[in-house]
Parts: C-alpha cells; sequence; structure tokens
C-alpha cells in the first residue's frame, strides 16, 4: 500500500479520538480561559470585566482557607501514605509466604468508589450512633463517643480515608520500581559486607531514583486534585474545615445544599479554576526542582 | 555484638541467633497484619453493619449481628431504586468500556504504525489532557454541548463524556501495539489486507490480553465515577448511577436517614468490583504496575 493512502488511512483511525478530545477536553478548557475575564453567572448577557475576578480572587478568604486545608489534607496523606507504601513494597517484594495474599489485601481499597467508600466511613465515623466509636467504647478504649465529623477531627477523618485508598496504590507501584532493580547489584553488595540498611541507602534508593520520583510527583498532583470523598463526607463543613480548593471550585458552579455559595458564578469559577492549576503546576515545578536529585542516574 | 558472638559458646550463639530471628519475625507479621486489618476494617464493619436492623446498627456494640437482617438488601433493591441504580451503572460501565477500547486500540494502532503529518502535535495533545486539569469547570461548557446535542438528558452524555477522556487507554495501549511485529502487518498487506483489515485480523486479535487489562482499568473508572453522573442527573433521579443514588441517601429516603439501607447500598455497589477483583487481581495489579514502567 502506498505512502499517501495509509497516511489518510491513519488519519481517519484517529480522527473519532481527536475530535472527542477536542470537543469534550480541549474546548472546555478554552471556554474556561475565555470566561475567566468575563462577570457571567449562567444567565444575562457575559459582561468583560478584564482582571476583575483575580483580584476578587487574591481578596478571597474563603478560597485561600481552601488552599491551605488542601495543603494539609494532601500533606498529611502523603506523610503517612508513602513511607509506609514504600515499606510494604520493600516487604513484599522479598520471599514470603503470603506474599500474593497480602499484596491482593492492600491493594483491594483501590478497587471500590470514593464516593462510596465515603458514605460508608459516614456512617461508621458518625459520632453518635457510629459503628467504629461503639467498638471503641465497647472495648473500653474511650469513654465518651469522639466526634468524628466534627470541627475538630472531620480533617482527620477524611485524611484516614484518603490514607485507606491509597497505600495499596503506591505499594504496588513501588514493588513495581522495586522489580527493575538487578538482583547481582545486591549479591556483589552482601560479598563486600553490606547489611541492610546499607544496601537499602546505597542500591535501592538510587537505583529507584527516576521511578521515585514519578511515584512521589503522581502522590502529590493526585492528592492535591482529591475531592470526590470529601464532598460525600462533609461536603467541606463543618464551618468550611475541610473545604479543599477543589471543592470550592466544583461549589462554584454546582452549588450545593449546605455551605459555599448559593449561586453559580461561572466567570469567577473559571478564574478559580485556572488559579488552582496553576497551583498545582507551581507545586509541581517546585517538587521538580527539589527532587531532581533522584533523577540522576547512577 | 559479632565479638561476643563468636566468644559465646556455639551452642547458646546459635540459639541467640535464632531467637533474634523469631523475634524480628514476630514484629514482621505483627506490621502486616496490623496494616492488613486496616485495609479490611472498613469493609467488614460495612459489611456486617449491613445486615443490622437499625436499632442495633445505631446502639448495639458488637460487630457480628444478632439477628441477620437479609432483609435490609431486598429493601435496598426494592425501594430504594438500586436495581435501577445497578443497571444504570452498569449500562453506563459497559458502553464506556466498548466506546473507550473502539477509540483508544484505532488510535494506539494508527500512531504506533503510520508516519503521518500530525502524529507528534495529536501525541501532545494527548499527554496534555492528562497534565492539565481545571476541575469542575470543563463540566459546565460539557453540559451545554451536551444541551446542544440534546443528549443532556440520557446517560450517553456521561458515556460519551466517559470515552473522551481516553487518554490513559490510549497511552496503554500504544505500548502493548508497538509489541506486535510489524512484520506481521506487512505480511498481511501482501496477502491482500487492507489497512482497516489488519486492524481487525492481526492488531486486535492479538491485542486480546492487553484488551482485558485496559477494559478492567475502564471498566473500574467509569463504575466508581460519582461527579459526572451527579451533574447529568441531578433532575433526572431516574437515571441516576450506584455511586450517585447511594450518596443521595445520605439526606434520608422518606422521614430517617436510614444507615442500614446506606451499608447495604454500598455491599450492593462494591460486590461486583470485588467479584472481578477475585476473579482477576492479577490483571488489575499489571495495570496499576504498568504505568510506573511504561
Amino acid at each position: 500500500m502506498n505512502v499517501a493512502k495509509r497516511r489518510i488511512n491513519a488519519w481517519l483511525f484517529i480522527a473519532p479520538s481527536l475530535i472527542l478530545t477536542l470537543v469534550f477536553g480541549v474546548y472546555p478548557i478554552t471556554w474556561a480561559l475565555k470566561y475567566m475575564f468575563y462577570d457571567y453567572q449562567g444567565f444575562g448577557e457575559p459582561l468583560f470585566i478584564g482582571l476583575d475576578n483575580f483580584s476578587r480572587l487574591m481578596r478571597d478568604k474563603e478560597f485561600w482557607q481552601s488552599v491551605v486545608n488542601t495543603f494539609i489534607y494532601a500533606g498529611g496523606k502523603l506523610v503517612v501514605t508513602l513511607p509506609l507504601s514504600f515499606v510494604l513494597g520493600i516487604i513484599l517484594n522479598q520471599a514470603l509466604k503470603g506474599r500474593q495474599l497480602l499484596r491482593a489485601v492492600y491493594f483491594l481499597p483501590t478497587v471500590v468508589s470514593a464516593s462510596v467508600m465515603a458514605i460508608v466511613f459516614y456512617v461508621i465515623f458518625n459520632s453518635y450512633n457510629g459503628m467504629v466509636n461503639q467498638l471503641l467504647m465497647g472495648a473500653g478504649i474511650i469513654s465518651s463517643p469522639i466526634d468524628w465529623l466534627g470541627s475538630k477531627y472531620a480533617l482527620l477523618t477524611a485524611i484516614i480515608i484518603a490514607i485507606w485508598g491509597a497505600i495499596g496504590n503506591y505499594m504496588l507501584l513501588f514493588i513495581a520500581g522495586l522489580q527493575n532493580i538487578p538482583d547481582d547489584l545486591y549479591e556483589a553488595a552482601s560479598l563486600d559486607g553490606a547489611g541492610a540498611f546499607r544496601k537499602m541507602w546505597s542500591i535501592t534508593i538510587p537505583m529507584l531514583g527516576p521511578v521515585l520520583q514519578m511515584i512521589i510527583m503522581l502522590a502529590i498532583t493526585i492528592s492535591l486534585k482529591g475531592y470526590e470523598s470529601i464532598m460525600v463526607l462533609t461536603e467541606g463543613g463543618p464551618y468550611g474545615r475541610t473545604q479543599v480548593m477543589y471543592l470550592y471550585l466544583y461549589k462554584l458552579f454546582f452549588p450545593v445544599t449546605s455551605g459555599g455559595a448559593s449561586i453559580q458564578q461561572f466567570g469567577y469559577g473559571s478564574a478559580v479554576g485556572f488559579a488552582t492549576a496553576v497551583i498545582v503546576g507551581i507545586v509541581t515545578l517546585i517538587y521538580f526542582y527539589v527532587s531532581r536529585k533522584l533523577n540522576d542516574v547512577y | 555484638m559479632l565479638n561476643r558472638l563468636e566468644a559465646a559458646p556455639p551452642a547458646a550463639a546459635a540459639r541467640s541467633l535464632r531467637s533474634r530471628k523469631w523475634a524480628s519475625r514476630i514484629v514482621l507479621w505483627a506490621f502486616l497484619l496490623i496494616v492488613a486489618a486496616f485495609a479490611l476494617f472498613p469493609l467488614t464493619l460495612a459489611f456486617f453493619g449491613s445486615l443490622k436492623s437499625n436499632l442495633e446498627l445505631t446502639t448495639g456494640s458488637s460487630l457480628l449481628p444478632k439477628e441477620w437482617k437479609l432483609s435490609n438488601y431486598a429493601e435496598a433493591w426494592n425501594t430504594a431504586n438500586f436495581a435501577r441504580f445497578t443497571w444504570n451503572s452498569v449500562f453506563v460501565s459497559v458502553f464506556t468500556t466498548i466506546g473507550t477500547l473502539l477509540v483508544g486500540t484505532m488510535a494506539a494502532y494508527a500512531v504506533a504504525r503510520v508516519d503521518f503529518p500530525g502524529k507528534k502535535l495529536y501525541v501532545l495533545i494527548q499527554s496534555g489532557t492528562l497534565f492539565i486539569s481545571i476541575g469542575a469547570v470543563v463540566l459546565r461548557p460539557q453540559f451545554d454541548l451536551m444541551v446542544a446535542l440534546g443528549l443532556q438528558k440520557t446517560l450517553w452524555a456521561v458515556i460519551i463524556i466517559l470515552i473522551s477522556g481516553h487518554a490513559t487507554a490510549f497511552f496503554m495501549l500504544i505500548g502493548f501495539v508497538r509489541a506486535i511485529p510489524k512484520e506481521l502487518d506487512e505480511a498481511a498487506y501482501i496477502d491482500g489486507c487492507s489497512f482497516r483489515g489488519v486492524y481487525f485480523r492481526v492488531i486486535l486479535p492479538l491485542l486480546t490480553p492487553a484488551l482485558g487489562i485496559t477494559a478492567l482499568w475502564t471498566f473500574r473508572g467509569a463504575w466508581n465515577e460519582y461527579i459526572l453522573p451527579l451533574v447529568f442527573t441531578m433532575t433526572q433521579p431516574a437515571l441516576q448511577t450506584l455511586t450517585v443514588g447511594l450518596a443521595s441517601l445520605k439526606y434520608g429516603v422518606g422521614d430517617a436517614a436510614q444507615p442500614q439501607l446506606m451499608l447495604a447500598g454500598a455491599c450492593l455497589s462494591i460486590l461486583p468490583m470485588i467479584v472481578l477483583y477475585v476473579l482477576a487481581n492479577k490483571s488489575f495489579m499489571q495495570m496499576a504496575a504498568g504505568s510506573v514502567k511504561g
């Protein structure tokens, strides 16, 4: 078959993919890039207002509080998830009886929907009649019920749910990375008399470098973007204590029953969307700069 | 440490070494079992809770139900409309998976096999959609587009938008297509196959294992999707999927909150994924691991 004909065929084969991506993926972004300069609430004529949405954004305390909450939420999740799943990955990469079963158990939470799990946690962590408090009190560990979804602990509960859903996934990513390290490096080190910690520090971590860098980047961006389970669990409440930035953004477009804006604000929402994407981008760039050493190939 | 061991009589040294090995093994297994308990506790509580009566669930303090109320499931299925939700979830997930596989394999085949003008730009756009996220903002123009197409009151709106997010599947599939030797294509061309013929008779049959993995990945994503079906079924309760219908129970069916029904509904919506996972947990893990190597 001649080259020209094959090219035409190739174009026909990517056409469905390209059309879908341009219409439902690229166009909505250009839509937001336009309306972030407009005052537009979904009805009436959109009014061009230049950078007004951005100056409002700078003064929007609720937004900046949600940014702070996002960092606490993502930070809390990562500080536990990454070391724990790394250790699990190291352990379950070794010959160990029951290794397959344990991997399967740890990975199980990742097949369950975040929103469904949020409902389950909502019921079992309920303060006055939830099963977690009942069991803890029944076992005599606590004497009065803990208000898991109240303003003091709600963010912590949200973080626990996030950790629960993430550990298995990162464990598996670490295992995949560890399997790429050749065994003879460890054998050579053993011959030279290296102990377990020495091997970890001088072989595992440097050899895992680029993969480690990628896994952590993935973990950071995913945890900054997550809001589904919080939306179902608390809707950002009480008093905005669990409001993360992507949830705040959602509420500007689809006002929910309690808390947050009560009218749709498409223009301002587009500006907030742009700002959140920029914040995630900046964090990613800072991370790449800080972690550049990991990418040195030994 | 070493000196002390050497100084000790051989039998005692061996014994202390053995007991240290045992101690570290106990610590290791304690750690592994605690994490396993953490992974399983919400699902276990949800399962046993879903079989308790409302009264026992809200006041009892034992893990196992005193009276096993299977009727919770019947009630969720019939009165709380879970039969409807399940059908909607199946509908969305099946068509999203078929569509994603079709669109994704066609594009992966073309990009892997042909150097056509604009290929780099196409791949750039695809990877761009993976990295740029402006969150819920896109839902608004997507909704307007569906209104223009007259589909906003059907689940096809959800399905089409989910299929449009096929970039991950595309990048997974392209690696698998590249692994198929090009000589097979050439042999098929010599036998008189067309470009389309090669896709159907050579590429798709050889992709079967990859199709399975990608299908699982896509199916899981569609089954667990919450925000998109929520937005498109806000005014259409009859079209709600399991995730949306379940979350709406939070606001009560009728007068009182019914936690036992929420848990029964949660178990109903988790069950199909658990069954799939038990049958194919290797493939699930493979696809997660593949994203690092790629």
